[in-house]
């Protein structure tokens, strides 16, 4: 009964999770954008503490903390700041139109399933059952990235797809050691800095937004 | 061991010193670059000593609690190569001179980011635990990409904003591997302390579950390709180099790259202990193959010298990834083409670096006359391209012959026959291309006089020395490095 | 024989509920908006006065604008006979099952459609396409919602459905059921023609989308439109209700359970249509174009239903 809650819960969750992933291809302003990783993030580290309790591994109960304070505290806080200056931009005309991605996402969650049919099978955790769902977030992260025009679209799709693949790591294995993951949210904080400090540069040099513009460099 | 432990130190502890003194130092001041630049030789002795062990039969140095660096042959090897063309970089770096091109404060961050960026590099290389490696890797994406942009205009910021997105998200895609793997651990033997580490994977590896390391080596392989730049994951490539400061064009094209293919390399060992049948060799043929194939055309339609190099650059590692395909012969053809490659293009960058200063323009068409105007380094671009596309007496060709002689002994005659084909069609091209450089009329408004004093011509004989030396012959040492390198990579 | 009595009952019970469900949802939204509002009941009156009214056809209708209102009204009619609305497993189960549901709905609105194209004007046809539209992506939408639920019970009869989720309580809050739950609440909103798809109170020709297809029907055809309209609001919230909360629906057929079955099921019912007012108090009308984006997230949505129910089998 323990183990089932467990599962159902976990599942719950990572579709919680997902859904929060799916929302930056339905929605067209970088707030819901923002809104949208901001809950996702939360959802994550109820998950960590969910797991670290179930799983009986009070690292992971630090490892909720540690997450919640990179990514539903600190980054959200910065890219507010960083929509405020670069002024909000709307996703008005994606390369891929919104229907479109929507549908094209019900697919990448199935060809998930059909990628992660080994994992869960090798796998004894019941956390198991919602692997596919964590890879599929690693994938529609992956979609946003490629098919939005907005940088700082893009770069919430980065975080999203680093999200996914913090949930696969939670769900498949109780969540890598704790040094290296400190050492991962090192790496996500530099490099979203290093992307906050180029969506500057975009904006002050292009004085737009719009990734559609950076075309100067062809052969 | 002491002596290992202070070995390690020496490796470490001068690029992060750089670092530390370019920080404190404000204004920026050139003698910080020129002790960077000395303090830099110690770390290049350290990464020869290391050889050396690993040459006289030492399996391993580790260092530090739970061992969390560990230096073998092939570790050796790549510390050779990042520190060689480190040092090299922080002598000919910008701001040692009487330098008017950049401001004190872009200096400043040039050195601070370049010294932590090679620190990573050599982090990544002696590494025990594979989680290790690859935040030293990500931590190496965004200390470049902080430096592309020096001078900011439109086509650095764009360069750089696709340098980081793409190459975070590769690196990103690596993570989730490195996550797969530990999760076919972890449903094997449970939750280990050490289960990362590299010897302990490559014991396991027999045990590990096929499928799963399959899907794991799938993501390792795009994540790290994106790094080295294979394609389809090398878009990112011609914009940074043709954009960066060409000191960080040397160090991300020889030793950036050479690290991104040894983390490959890393992986494929484990992968191949544990899946049956070729199946990492035949993903790395693939992608190999795709990368001379678009390396070769892209050359002939290319109009920028500098976006030139890094086509070239996409060209060569996808014959070093046929040659991690390729078997025992051609993994020991790869480790040698690995060699020659830094060395030559580290010296094209700083070429480079010259002919853009002296003309004025990074298109090729707007170059003629360099044999008239500059001759040394006209005959040095020459010697480079010559190299670059593998032609004796240069050491490409010999690490080529090797290449090409296993993939026939490897039963894949007609791979190698389109291989052949595309190098032929890449040669071409470059010979072309330098032709149209190396002769002409001189344009207007351009004197005939060497843009640098011998201070910088000098060092850069030095990568074409080794060029020529491993052209002509096999060193002892060098070979028995690699062989060292053999034994672990078919253990 | 007493199963297929109650069958009767049912669908007359739907008949004569349905009006009053619709009449009660505006009642509360005019409450809402600070009005007194139409009695609930007032519906039944217009129905009245319709059959009365004399029946005016365009000159260039043919025998499908004729036909379409009883097809409409029968069609409807038959669904309320296949869903559980007091009592789950029924007889008539036998004939149909989800699919059929899902079809019959279908056939009234392809041929509610076919009737808006029929006389020729301009209206209709607009009406016609825009509801084309939506369907294209709600049709399956609907099945795809309840399929998740049908994996688990094992079958797609929906008394079987709704029998499972009553043996197994906690299955209620799983993944598979919230999923579907959101996605069939956005397919309700459209099919019935709700806010924030369709203004079910508007006449403007750039608003309309169900009002333009029946513009042109007078008379009983009216009539018998308007109350297969509310029987289709009825058929949904009874699919909600049931299939995701079917608490209170009877298993067996005495007396007592199905009294308890009919308020339970009136109570359910008249709390769906407070939601439902509150939101169409506090949303506005979608765009046109962004309607399909808003059906595309239900789809998805029900297939993440399908796939969450499938993986944790």
């Amino acid at each position: 009964m323990n183990t089932d809650l467990f599962a159902q819960l976990s599942a719950l969750g990572s579709s919680l999770a997902l859904l929060a992933g799916i929302a930056l291809l339905w929605r067209r302003s970088l707030d819901s954008y923002v809104q949208a990783f901001k809950w996702q993030s939360l959802v994550l580290a109820a998950m960590f503490l969910m797991v670290g309790y179930f799983g009986r591994d009070p690292e992971l109960y630090a490892m909720a903390v540690f997450f919640f304070l990179l990514k539903v505290i600190v980054i959200p806080r910065y890219l507010r700041r960083l929509q405020q200056r670069v002024g909000a931009e709307r996703e008005s005309q994606p390369y891929v139109n919104i229907a479109t991605s929507l549908i094209i996402s019900g697919l990448l969650v199935l060809l998930a399933y059909a990628v992660t049919r080994p994992l869960v099978a090798v796998s004894r955790l019941p956390t198991r059952g919602a692997l596919p769902l964590a890879m599929g977030l690693i994938f529609v992260g992956l979609f946003v990235v490629v098919t939005r025009r907005k940088a700082l679209t893009q770069v919430v799709g980065f975080l999203v797809l680093e999200n996914g693949i913090a949930l696969l790591a939670m769900l498949g294995t109780y969540g890598i050691p704790l040094i290296i993951e400190l050492g991962v949210f090192l790496d996500v904080l530099m490099a979203f800095l290093a992307m906050q400090v180029f969506v500057y540069h975009i904006h002050g040099t292009f004085e737009s937004m719009d990734v559609e513009q950076l075309n100067r460099l062809k052969h | 061991m002491a002596f290992s432990d202070i070995n390690f130190l020496l490796l470490l502890l001068p690029s992060l010193l750089g670092a530390l003194f370019a920080i404190l130092v404000r204004p920026f001041r050139a003698w910080v670059g020129w002790l960077n630049a000395f303090v830099s030789l110690l770390g290049f002795a350290a990464a020869l000593s290391f050889g050396a062990r690993a040459v006289s039969g030492i399996e391993a140095s580790v260092f530090g609690p739970g061992e969390f660096l560990r230096a073998d042959g092939l570790s050796a090897l790549l510390m050779v190569l990042v520190t060689a063309v480190a040092t090299l970089t922080l002598f000919l770096s910008p701001g040692l001179g009487p330098e008017t091109r950049y401001d004190p404060s872009q200096l400043r961050r040039y050195h601070i980011f370049i010294n932590l960026f090679i620190a990573a590099m050599l982090l990544a290389v002696v590494a025990n635990n594979v989680g290790l490696m690859w935040v030293a890797i990500e931590a190496t994406t965004v200390f470049s990409a902080l430096i592309i942009p020096l001078r900011l205009t439109k086509e650095s910021v764009e360069a750089s904003w696709k340098y980081i997105l793409i190459g975070s998200v590769g690196i990103a895609l690596a993570f989730a591997g490195t996550v797969l793997s530990y999760f076919d651990f972890v449903a094997l033997s449970g939750r280990v302390e050490n289960a990362l580490n590299w010897p302990v994977l490559r014991a396991t590896a027999p045990l590990l579950h096929s499928e799963v390391m399959r899907i794991s080596f799938v993501f390792i392989l795009v994540g790290y390709g994106t790094k080295a730049g294979i394609a389809p994951m090398h878009t990112w490539k011609p914009d940074a180099y043709g954009e960066s400061p060409s000191s960080l064009g040397a160090l991300m094209s020889s030793a950036l790259f050479a690290v991104a293919m040894y983390a490959i390399l890393r992986w494929k060992i484990v992968v191949d202990a544990c899946v049956k049948g070729h199946f990492a060799d035949n993903l790395l043929l693939a992608l190999g193959m795709l990368s001379i194939l678009i390396g070769s055309f892209s050359v002939v339609l290319v109009r920028n010298y500098k976006r030139m190099l890094a086509y070239s650059s996409v060209e060569h590692a996808g014959l070093i990834c046929l040659g991690l395909g390729l078997g025992p012969l051609g993994v020991f053809a790869a480790l040698l083409h690995l060699i020659n490659h830094t060395a030559a293009k580290s010296m094209m960058f700083f070429l480079v670096r010259g002919i853009e200063l002296k003309y004025g323009s990074p298109l090729i068409k707007d170059v003629r006359g360099m044999l008239r105007v500059m001759p040394w380094t006209g005959g040095l671009f020459a010697a480079g391209i010559l190299a670059l596309i593998g032609l004796p007496p240069f050491g490409l060709f010999v690490s080529e012959f090797a290449l090409f002689r296993a993939g026939f002994a490897m039963n894949h005659p007609w791979l190698m026959g389109v291989a052949l084909a595309l190098l032929a069609v890449a040669f071409v091209s470059f010979i072309s291309q330098l032709n149209r450089m190396l002769y002409g009329s001189v344009p207007e408004g351009v004197n005939s006089a060497e843009v640098d004093g011998w201070g910088r011509m000098m060092p850069l004989f030095v990568p074409l020395s080794v060029l020529v030396v491993l052209g002509l012959t096999l060193p002892t040492s060098i070979v028995a490095l690699l062989n060292r390198i053999m034994e672990i990579v078919s253990k | 024989m007493k199963g297929y009595l109650l069958e009767i009952g049912q669908a007359l019970m739907a008949l004569a509920l349905a009006p009053v469900l619709v009449g009660f949802v505006r009642w509360w939204k005019a409450r809402l908006q600070g009005r007194r509002g139409a009695p609930p009941w007032l519906v039944y009156y217009d129905l009245r006065k319709l059959f009365g009214k004399e029946v005016v056809i365009s000159k260039n209708a043919s025998w499908i604008f004729r036909f379409t209102p009883y097809l409409v009204f029968s069609s409807t009619l038959a669904v309320t006979l296949l869903i559980p609305l007091v009592a789950a497993p029924l007889p008539f189960d036998a004939l149909g099952d989800l699919l059929l549901v899902v079809y019959l709905l279908l056939l009234g609105t392809f041929f509610l459609a076919l009737a808006g194209l029929d006389p020729g004007t301009a209206f209709g046809g607009m009406g016609a396409s825009r509801e084309m539209t939506i369907a294209a992506i709600a049709e399956p939408t609907i099945a795809l919602s309840i399929f998740g639920l049908a994996l688990g019970a094992g079958s797609t009869n929906l008394g079987r459905i709704v029998a499972q989720t009553l043996a197994h309580p906690a299955a209620a809050i799983s993944p598979g059921h919230l999923l579907g739950f959101a996605a069939l609440f956005i397919v309700m909103l459209a099919e019935t023609g709700r806010l924030p798809v369709d203004n079910p109170s508007t006449h403007l020709e750039l608003t309309m989308i169900h009002e333009a297809m029946t513009l042109e029907y007078s008379g009983r055809y009216l009539a018998l439109i308007e109350w297969a309209a509310a029987l289709r609001l009825l058929i949904f919230f009874s699919l909600l209700v049931n299939m995701f909360a079917p608490w209170g629906v009877a298993t067996t057929l005495t007396p007592v359970a199905l009294g308890v079955a009919a308020i339970a099921l009136i109570a359910k019912l008249a709390a769906l249509g407070l939601v439902i007012a509150l939101l169409e108090t506090r949303i506005s009308k979608l765009r046109l174009f962004r309607v399909p984006e808003l059906l595309a997230v239900s789809f998805v949505l029900a297939l993440l239903a399908v796939t969450s129910s499938f993986l944790l089998r």
